[in-house]
């Protein structure tokens, strides 16, 4: 299984986290935000939330063809 | 029957009973379900899926295609364990599969007979009138690979989780050596070795490592490896993994007798899991006495079990003279080996010539540039047909009762690429090997095409002293040690024999599966020629062998039907896990009470002791209905609502989501997540509120309370506030990042006791007492008043979900048992949940099933007040889809007879005529205040108008009744008895 890195609890398996969204181009509709998701098969940008654990949650850089995470930082204060 | 006992090297002196079909069979200590009946002269194993053709022992680890055994007594089965993985204990009752009424005759076989044999995609295109379903059950009953069990008590499942430096898969020559080498420099290691014995095919091939003999080498090693604190799992296999993780399962049937899963993340992984004979196609090579060569071989050594007693070899290199002549040396007579090498292919030096010549001199055929065609016989070998290749017709026979083929070595890449990756071919092996792997994964030995022995010492070596060099350990690994075993093979791929077409049909190329040469060429015919479309369209090893013997085997021939080569071709992608291994073992410990944890609320022994029938919500328990209030669960909601319109009742809601909202930003951040605002709710009131998801569909529903301007709590569905809380964080950390607003789940914090009723507020002012008396009379319908009861906070919120008069009382946990009794003490009587949803469906309130992602505010009635709020989801409600007349929106429904009944999830349908259901009921209660059944329901816009009559469909529970459209309250629709 996959292991994402926290900021937080540092290197932990995927069951902890939960995801929530592949994020859209930037700008454009909110139709837009909601439902075109451009297929990037190199790199994929994702919002997991680390649920089982801090709860803190992640931006992550991801290759979907290989299931390679590329990188992973905290979005906004984190956990207080 | 007295048989002598044998010797092997696995074999131990007591005497073993079983039963295989309904007879008593003997074996010993150590032995297989395989090599026992071997050598009780069973050759007949089990019938093929499709055809149904009687088989045999075909290989000697979990490879195995034919041998397929169920395991257990009626009922309580395990299927599909291939007998060479089946370890013999005393009592053992095992089964053949795929026959009925008899392994020896079957009437599906003399079915299949008389049609001739069928080819891929005859299912198919046979069975297609008047359609595929008319056929299915009975060509389901046929085929399939042994029977489910019906309930199954398997050992217990433990489950580890191991770190390491490095892991090794595989314990043969290479996997020993690259243990040996990473623990020399300092590496924490596992081993892992399907087998119950390591040193894989050492122990019959022999040979020499360093100055030892090569069994005295495993021996060794094995000590040094444990006295460096090396950790070797025997009966382990890998089975799969993913992302860096491994996991392993050691066999509940295994001589460790452990049933395990193990979860390892190692550093560095060295994958020396060896390479699996595989067989060269002839016709009728299915045949119950064909056998793989160094099957018999394990078969001998391991277990003392003759193969057969005369044997015919077919192979394409020299290793099949060392293993004649060890085969020899056990008692089996060698009639001829057939080589398909040309006299120049085979070459004028080496072991293989000296062994040619003793084979010669003691009147053994060998004939080189040879085929074998066929087999002879029909439940078992009684002689195989050769020819020499130059010229095929110059066939002859020679009388035997078993044939033994090897068409080279499969290095078994399973571990490597079951989570992709694209594999190389190796035109030395006849077959394909890693091709670039990630850096902390390695293939060894074998795996890696290294056959020879000393080669693969150096492979593995060479592969451990890296890993353990990679993974952080500085010591020095040394040199490997020299060995000395069998010659190079020396291999010409070979992958068939010469057939007419018509005996391409009898080719097996997939035993397992019977998929023939014919299969093949005639999925290329109909025009699939990737490898992964012509696995697809003839099932070519998709079965439990995954591809072992029949992958490479199936690609070469593929390659040479199309006339490109087997690189061009490829392989399939091999998926997990590597052998079969029960859903119980994967489920490891997280089964029955320990599958998810039970929540439970404050009062749950007191619904136990009062004859609560409790139900799962989510991961709450939550009481259904009570027992003392009627016969069943129908009688017991019905009195328990009538008592709540009568009298007055109360209701355990402790499940209910809490989520505490603080900060200066609060009310601006609620604002956003609510339809409608939560700025404007006065500090001590409450608002009923829905909250959108990003697409504008109803997330959830539930009161926010406001508790002091910069302080919310915003209350959720049962089980909702986990969901709704990470919905809160994520726009609270995305696009409110750095605002001052703090969110606290709150669920378990605060118990609710709901009390409803028209005597709730007299009920409730005897138990607060003289101190409440005057807020209990002034509190308005949705506002609250915080105070103190015994010592402890108390909130009381004036709010209903029933429609009469009612109070929630939120308190802490501690006080809830004596809150709650106290009430039942002053003639409250609790009611459940049944009685909740009749109380709310009477009042039109949305049950659960209303907010199913699929419905907007505008769908349910609530889409006037988002005017001016500009809240999460609010933008996408302007999608003209969502105005449009067939667009579903929520509607009361009552049977048009007064007695009839209609459940949640018939189809509604117009009464004139029979098209596209125009809507669906949602919830159904029958409502004891109108005595009828009452719903509500989601139906095209354009249809639902109060007084429409429509037809609620129910085909598979009741058939069809006769609704009528009202509005969604059904009772007290101007709310008098609650505002009371
Ligand atoms: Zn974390």
């Amino acid at each position: 299984m996959t292991r994402l890195v926290c900021p937080f609890c540092g290197a932990r398996e995927l069951g902890e986290f939960e995801f929530r969204k592949t994020l859209p181009e930037p700008g454009g509709t909110p139709f837009a935000q909601v439902y075109e998701r451009i297929e990037r098969p190199a790199l994929s940008v994702e919002h997991w939330q680390h649920v089982e654990g801090c709860r803190g949650w992640l931006l992550v850089h991801r290759n979907p063809s290989t299931g390679d995470v590329l990188g992973t930082e905290l979005l906004g204060g984190g956990p207080l | 029957m007295n048989v002598p006992a044998r010797r092997g090297s696995r074999l131990g002196a007591t005497t073993v009973r079983f039963t295989f079909d309904g007879r008593e069979y003997r074996g010993q200590a150590g032995d297989t379900a395989a090599s026992a009946l071997l050598a009780n002269g069973v050759r007949l194993f089990g019938r093929s899926i499709k055809y149904r053709r009687p088989r045999g022992l075909f290989a000697a680890g979990p490879e195995e295609p034919c041998a397929l055994l169920s395991v257990g007594a009626a009922g309580d089965v395990i299927p599909n364990v291939p007998a060479p993985q089946l370890a013999l204990r005393d009592g053992l009752v095992c089964w053949s599969q795929n026959r009925w009424p008899t392994l020896a005759l079957d009437l599906a076989a003399l079915l299949q007979a008389g049609a001739g044999l069928l080819g891929a995609g005859f299912y198919y295109k046979t069975f297609m009138w008047p359609s595929w379903r008319s056929y299915e059950p009975m060509i389901r009953n046929l085929a399939g690979l042994g029977r489910a069990p019906r309930a199954c008590e398997l050992p217990p499942v433990s489950t580890e989780h191991l770190c390491c430096d490095v892991l090794v898969a595989g314990a043969g020559p290479a996997g020993l050596a690259a243990g040996l080498a990473a623990a020399r420099a300092g590496a924490r290691v596992v081993l892992c070795e399907r087998e119950p014995v390591c040193g894989g095919e050492l122990d019959f091939e022999g040979g020499t490592i360093g100055a030892l003999a090569a069994a005295d080498w495993v021996r060794t090693t094995l000590a040094e490896l444990a006295a460096r604190g090396a950790r070797v799992l025997t009966d382990t296999a890998v089975v799969g993994g993913s992302g860096g993780l491994v996991i392993a399962h050691a066999e509940p049937g295994g001589v460790a007798g452990a049933n395990a899963i193990y979860r390892i993340r190692p550093r560095e992984f060295v994958i020396a899991t060896g390479a699996v004979e595989r067989p060269i196609a002839f016709a009728d090579n299915d045949r119950p006495g064909v056998m793989l060569l160094g099957a018999a071989e394990r078969f001998l050594a391991r277990y003392g079990a003759h193969a057969g007693r005369e044997l015919v070899l077919f192979a394409n290199h020299d290793r099949a003279y060392a293993a004649a002549a060890r085969l020899r040396a056990g008692g089996m007579r060698v009639r001829a080996i057939i080589d398909c090498r040309t006299e120049a292919e085979f070459g004028a030096s080496g072991t293989a010539v000296s062994l040619r010549d003793q084979f010669r001199r003691d009147g053994t055929e060998c004939l080189p540039g040879h085929a074998l065609l066929a087999a002879e016989g029909g439940r078992g070998v009684r002689a195989a047909v050769i020819a020499p290749l130059a010229a095929a017709d110059a066939r002859r026979t020679i009388a035997c009762d078993t044939i033994l083929v090897s068409g080279g070595w499969t290095p078994l890449l399973h571990a490597s690429l079951h989570e992709g990756g694209a594999p190389r071919y190796a035109p030395e092996l006849g077959a394909f090997v890693a091709g670039a792997e990630p850096d902390w994964r390695r293939s060894a030995g074998a795996a890696n095409g290294a056959l020879e022995l000393n080669n693969a010492l150096a492979d593995g070596w060479a592969a451990g002293a890296r890993a353990a060099r990679r993974a952080g350990a500085s010591g020095d690994a040394g040199v490997a040690p020299a060995g000395r075993g069998d010659d190079a093979p020396r291999l010409v791929p070979f992958c068939r024999s010469p057939a007419r077409r018509v005996d391409e049909r009898r080719q097996f190329v997939d035993l397992q599966n019977d998929v023939t040469v014919a299969d093949l060429r005639s999925a290329l015919t109909e025009g699939f020629q990737d490898i992964e479309h012509v696995k697809r369209y003839t099932t070519l090893g998709v079965g439990t062998e995954q591809g072992r013997t029949s992958g490479v085997l199936g690609a070469a021939i593929v390659a040479e039907l199309r006339g490109v080569t087997p690189a061009a071709v490829g392989t399939s992608r091999l998926r997990q896990p590597y052998q079969p291994v029960t859903m119980r073992s994967l489920a490891g410990d997280r089964v029955g009470a320990a599958l998810r944890p039970a929540r439970r609320t404050p009062l749950h022994d007191w619904h136990l002791a009062h004859g609560g029938v409790l139900e799962p919500m989510g991961l709450w328990l939550r009481p259904r209905y009570y027992r003392a209030s009627g016969a069943d669960a129908h009688a017991a909601a019905i009195a328990e609502a009538l008592r709540v319109r009568t009298t007055g009742g109360i209701l355990d809601g402790s499940t209910l989501g809490k989520i505490e909202v603080a900060g200066a930003d609060a009310a601006a951040f609620l604002d956003r997540m609510y339809l409608t605002r939560a700025s404007t709710i006065r500090t001590g009131r409450s608002r009923y509120m829905v909250n959108l998801r990003e697409d504008g569909m109803v997330l959830d529903d539930g009161l926010v309370l406001r508790l002091a301007p910069e302080r919310y709590l915003a209350t959720t569905g049962s089980g909702h506030a986990t969901h709704v809380l990470s919905h809160f964080e994520h726009y609270r950390d995305t696009e409110w990042s750095g605002r001052a607003i703090t969110l606290t789940d709150v669920t378990e914090a605060w118990a609710v006791i709901v009390v409803a009723g028209p005597q709730s507020r007299a009920g409730l002012g005897q138990v607060l007492g003289a101190g409440w008396q005057q807020a209990l009379a002034r509190i308005a319908h949705m506002e609250f008043v915080a105070g103190d009861f015994a010592g402890a906070g108390l909130t009381v919120l004036r709010a209903s979900f029933s429609g009469e008069l009612a109070f929630e009382l939120h308190c802490r946990p501690s006080l809830a048992v004596p809150l709650w009794q106290a009430l039942v003490d002053v003639g409250l009587p609790p009611y459940g949940l049944e009685a909740l949803d009749i109380l709310r469906v009477e009042k039109g309130y949305l049950v659960g099933s209303e907010l199913n992602g699929e419905t907007t505010p505008m769908d349910l009635h609530l889409g006037l007040a988002s005017l001016g709020n500009a809240c999460v989801g609010h933008e996408l409600l302007d999608r003209p889809a969502f105005h449009e007349p067939a667009r579903r929106c929520l509607i009361g429904i009552r049977a048009s007879d007064g007695c009839a009944k209609f459940l949640a999830g018939a189809q509604l349908v117009t009464a004139d005529a029979q098209t596209r259901p125009c809507g669906y009921v949602t919830s159904s209660v029958y409502s004891p205040t109108l005595g009828e059944w009452i719903g509500l329901a989601l139906v095209a816009r354009r249809t639902a108008i109060e007084g429409t009559v429509l037809t609620a469909c129910d085909p598979l529970r009741g058939g069809n009744t006769t609704v009528r459209l009202v509005p969604p309250v059904h009772v007290d629709p101007d709310g008098l008895r609650m505002r009371a």
